[in-house]
């Protein structure tokens, strides 16, 4: 199929921007283009998902669901895959895809969890949101495996931006491997977790325990009423989606932000088949899309294509976007695209019991935890593996779920079930993996999936830096918590696949040198200078923070960059 | 002697049967009445079921037990819906073996026991169970438990009465001190 423009009536398929993919980061750039009053287009693939409206479970009780919440075992058997996800469940169902719907293949064994809806992932994510730090920044260049061409100081007032709007509750801890932001009030920790965070402070002068930073609005400012959301009313059912929009989303923020100034043009059930680069120009000239429901195809134009297809189908689009001049994928001068893909590490974690604290109790139900920034390999290289973790963690009560495999009958057994039971710790990694050469996405050579596209191979795996960090933290996990004086601790390593962290990264990613990399410091491809990639396809490295807030905070910063070179000219 | 002993126990056999009518006659429509009868339970396992579940979550001050909210059609529905498949045979073996148990024990039927003996007899099974159940995997008894406990504090008279349910608490207060008596969130 000849790669340029061919649909007739072009004039009424061409905008100033397109953004492919409503997800957090798609968001971002679409509100960002509007609001500089660019007609823009984004491209969804999956279905409309309207604020409020389209929430069908949110308000349910528990006594409401036909199943109290748990997978029919046909689901489950039908959907391996995404079926291990903590957040699947009958209430969420219906913002995941299924794997019978959109097939890969996997090379090596990667969870691929994936929500293809107006919104994407923004409407299931875990919402935590932390900056990274300068030395996330500056790790790949120090340890040897990469670099980024962007500092901490370059990105910082974009996280201001971002986290004026998104609302985030935090403390300002004052910690140098954890950037405070403009924060909302933050969320309190209950009393167990209050002693934990002493005793380890106490015990280790630079392990920092603090409340966890998310996208919670726990006093909303004017910014976030005129958006129409309002307080968190502490209920923990984000993954329905929110009634009060009380945390963020594309759905609940960004995207009826850009509607507003009346230049977004929204296209649900668009399925971009490939980027479409004009070799008179040398830029991409637009896009080609596959109508989901009646298999159409359709071209758009723009003078500005951002990706934000989320990190692997972002991969997937360029490697499919095949020219005269790029016959591997658009940009993909150097057998570079597609590879270097990382993800976070999260197979290790702990649990224990805390005695005492038994007329303590706590009310709501917080969405976010403890957490402890990375105290490994900040400064210099200290240990027999690069990079570190993050550790989160937290402490509750024991509930009626104990009546699981509490022993008893009657009404004694009944009784203990009704009260809060011991106190419970858990703790768990979140690990930096260093994107390496052979960890990579391509196209299958055989395989298309139900629009006629080639099906993306997953070869991704751990190595053996991931084995050794596992080791150190459940050993360095039994010791914190052994100094906190919690009993009964246990160790997993649950050996999950990569992909379940669902912060899989690179793949297109950032650096100065074009030969070593695909975007320059502006999110631009080098070699097509009107894509700009914006996601976690971007990525140098992973660091241990969740990574949504940078994607937001980047595909800020080079939506701004992206107008004022149109405005000068030089795009 | 013989007299006030049969006397004793006619009293008792209305008491239990009471007792038993009761759990049935207070059964709401509306609890599981939505959902279909899963194919493969007869009546009676499903009755057994709910006599077992009201057995281990009985009414108490203040709340209804579990058999006040059709726990047996509950329990049937999950095994047959949400469990690994060979869930239905292990919980419909050990329904047999209750029944066994009960005759061998106290010379009738589960459901004509009083409610103590249910529940001693159900104490009883779940201690013993490794030599009742099948050579391997779980005892028959953690799935009905299990199911039993999800459903009961799950449904609206067992998250509002048995337990406190918040649906919008609002906010969050990470310390605040628990009396002797409160119970614990439902959610």
């Amino acid at each position: 199929m000849a790669n340029y423009p061919t649909t007739s009536g072009s004039r009424e398929n061409t905008f100033d921007a397109i953004v492919i993919g409503s997800g957090i980061s798609g968001g971002w750039a679409a509100k960002e283009l509007c609001e500089h009053g660019l007609k823009t287009l984004v491209l969804e693939r999956g279905r409309d998902v309207q604020h409020l409206k389209d929430y069908p479970t949110a308000l349910k009780n528990p006594w409401d669901l036909p199943h109290r919440g748990k997978l029919p075992h046909t689901i489950a058997r039908e959907n391996p895959i995404v079926k291990r996800c903590y957040a699947f469940d009958e209430t969420t169902a219906h913002f995941f895809v299924k794997d019978g719907e959109h097939p890969y293949v996997q090379e090596k064994p990667f969870d691929w969890i994936r929500g293809y809806q107006v919104g994407g992932k923004s409407l299931i994510w875990a919402r935590q949101t932390q900056r990274w730090s300068r030395f996330d920044f500056e790790g790949p260049a120090r340890d040897g495996f990469g670099e980024w061409p962007i500092s901490y100081e370059d990105l910082a007032p974009w996280y201001t931006h971002v986290e004026r709007f998104v609302g985030i509750s935090g403390n300002r801890d004052g910690v140098e491997t954890l950037p405070d932001g403009e924060f909302l009030p933050a969320w309190e920790m209950n009393d167990v977790e209050k002693h934990l965070s002493g005793k380890i402070r106490g015990a280790y002068a630079d392990r920092f325990v603090v409340q966890g930073r998310c996208a919670h609005l726990t006093a909303p400012q004017a910014i976030h009423l005129e958006q129409g959301r309002g307080k968190c009313q502490a209920r923990n059912l984000c993954y329905r989606g929110c009634p009060f929009g009380g945390y963020f989303s594309s759905n609940s923020g960004t995207l009826p932000w850009a509607a507003r100034t009346g230049n977004l043009t929204m296209r649900p059930h668009a399925v971009v088949a490939a980027i479409l680069h004009d070799p008179g120009s040398g830029r991409a000239s637009g896009v080609r899309v596959i109508d989901a429901q009646t298999q159409e195809t359709k071209e758009f134009f723009a003078r500005v294509i951002f990706v934000n297809a989320a990190c692997l189908n972002t991969n997937l689009i360029l490697l499919n976007s095949q020219s005269a001049r790029f016959p591997t994928g658009l940009g993909n001068d150097h057998d570079l695209l597609g590879r270097h893909v990382a993800f976070h590490n999260y197979r290790g974690s702990l649990a224990g019991q805390m005695e005492g604290f038994a007329d303590s109790y706590y009310s709501g139900r917080r969405p976010t935890q403890a957490m402890m920034p990375n105290f490994r390999n900040v400064r210099k290289q200290e240990m027999d593996f690069q990079r570190g973790y993050m550790v989160f963690f937290g402490a509750s009560r024991a509930s009626w779920t104990q009546g699981n495999y509490l022993p008893g009958a009657g009404a004694a057994f009944k009784e203990r079930l009704t009260r809060p039971g011991p106190w419970g710790v858990t703790m768990m990694m979140q690990g930096e993996t260093v994107p390496r050469r052979e960890n990579h996405v391509r196209l299958a050579a055989d395989r298309r999936d139900a629009w006629g596209i080639p099906q993306l191979v997953t070869s991704i795996g751990y190595h053996e830096n991931d084995e050794k960090m596992i080791q150190d933290f459940l050993e360095q996990g039994e010791a914190m918590l052994s100094a906190a004086g919690v009993k009964k601790i246990t160790k997993t390593d649950d050996r999950r696949a990569p992909g379940l962290d669902i912060h899989e990264m690179g793949g297109v990613r950032m650096g100065a040198d074009p030969k070593k990399s695909l975007l320059n410091r502006w999110n631009q491809l080098h070699t097509c200078p009107n894509v700009f990639v914006t996601d976690g396809a971007c990525m140098a490295s992973t660091g241990t923070q969740n990574p949504s807030l940078t994607f937001m905070a980047l595909a800020a910063r080079a939506a701004n960059y992206a107008v004022a070179a149109m405005k000068k000219g030089t795009l | 002697m013989n007299e006030r002993m049969s006397r004793r126990e006619a009293l008792r056999r209305a008491g239990l049967w009471a007792g038993a009518a009761g759990v049935w006659a207070g059964l709401p429509k509306r609890t599981w009445a939505a959902l279909p009868a899963p194919e493969g339970w007869s009546p009676e396992e499903e009755r057994l079921l709910t006599i077992i579940g009201d057995t281990l979550l009985p009414a108490t001050a203040g709340s209804p037990g579990a058999g006040a909210v059709e726990i047996g059609r509950f329990i049937a529905m999950m095994a047959s819906t949400c469990s690994p498949p060979e869930t239905v045979s292990l919980i419909q073996s050990g329904l047999r073996e209750i029944e066994a148990l009960s005759r061998a024990e106290f010379a009738r039927g589960f459901i004509d026991l009083a409610a103590a003996q249910r529940e001693t007899l159900l104490i009883t099974y779940e201690k013993k169970g490794a030599s009742l159940a099948p050579a391997k995997g779980r005892h028959p008894l953690r799935p009905i438990k299990q199911w039993a406990v999800l459903g009961y504090f799950t449904s609206e008279p067992g998250a509002t009465q048995a337990l406190r349910y918040d649906p919008i608490p609002g906010g969050y207060r990470g310390a605040i001190p628990l009396a002797p008596g409160d119970r614990t969130w439902a959610t």
